[in-house]
């Protein structure tokens, strides 16, 4: 269960910081930070930067993307911007279009 | 959900103006952990148990728990439950209401106000209650400009 859920119908225009679980339905504008993972499901549309441990792409995102440990771009994923993490998975049927950084 | 036709136009009128509680999966929470700075808007229930700091427009249901605090201008909502700390105006369609851990500087307005002891409110409290159009015209308004503190 995550600690911070941002449901389907909710846009946020901010800034989302937490040293905890991040969950996006819905929409985010501006920056999203957080300790551990950051999960962007299917429907969701982040237009941020996105900091976190684990990252978890299903939907749209549109801004770079920095994880600790790993980031997974699922099937159905739209992701434009540049990937950094130690670990990453690009799903068959996800769009991609950015640069990849693997070199933490 | 198919329901009784007969009953259900006015029925489906006051649950149109409930908060949707019922839409399942559109529940939203701020952990306890989270800090958002910035504009929060939309459709579903809210549950604050971190820190906003910015505007809230809300068609559902927003909880302020236990530990959670806002500092706003303006929280509109439909409902609101302020069980944590909240600085800044609110202003619901329906009910608010102040639970006994609820600590609140700012205006109050919804269709019923209440404060449960042990709460502490420091502000204006703003409760229109609609007569009937042939006892009275418009609004009588009860307000109450009450620097309540306990």
């Amino acid at each position: 269960m995550a600690s911070t859920v941002i449901g389907a119908g909710i846009i946020i225009e901010g800034e989302i910081v937490t040293d905890e679980d991040v969950v996006v339905l819905g929409t985010v504008r501006g920056k999203v930070s957080a300790k551990e993972g950051v999960t962007i499901q299917q429907g969701a549309t982040v237009e941020a930067d996105v900091v976190g441990a684990g990252l978890v792409v299903a939907g749209t995102l549109t801004g770079n993307i920095t994880a600790a440990d790993r980031v997974d771009l699922q099937a159905g994923a739209r992701v434009i911007g540049n990937v950094k993490a130690a670990r990453v998975t690009i799903a068959d049927g996800a769009q991609f279009k950015g640069n990849v950084d693997m070199d933490v | 959900m198919v329901t009784d036709l007969s009953a259900c136009t006015s029925v489906a009128r006051q649950l149109m103006a409930q908060p949707r509680t019922s839409t399942g999966g559109s529940e939203s929470r701020i952990g306890g952990g989270a800090r958002v700075r910035g504009r929060v808007q939309g459709e579903g229930d809210l549950v604050i148990e971190g820190h906003v700091e910015g505007d809230l427009t809300l068609r559902g249901h927003l909880t302020i728990a236990e530990g959670g605090s806002v500092s706003c201008d303006a929280i509109d909502a439909e409902s609101v439950t302020i069980a944590g700390l909240l600085q800044g105006e609110v202003a619901a369609s329906g009910p608010v209401q102040l639970a006994a851990s609820a600590r609140v500087r700012g205006n109050l307005k919804g269709s019923a106000v209440t404060i449960a002891e042990g709460a502490r409110f420091s502000g204006r409290l703003d409760c229109d209650f609609d007569l009937p159009q042939e006892l009275g015209g418009s609004a009588r308004e009860a307000r109450t400009k009450a620097p309540t503190r306990r």
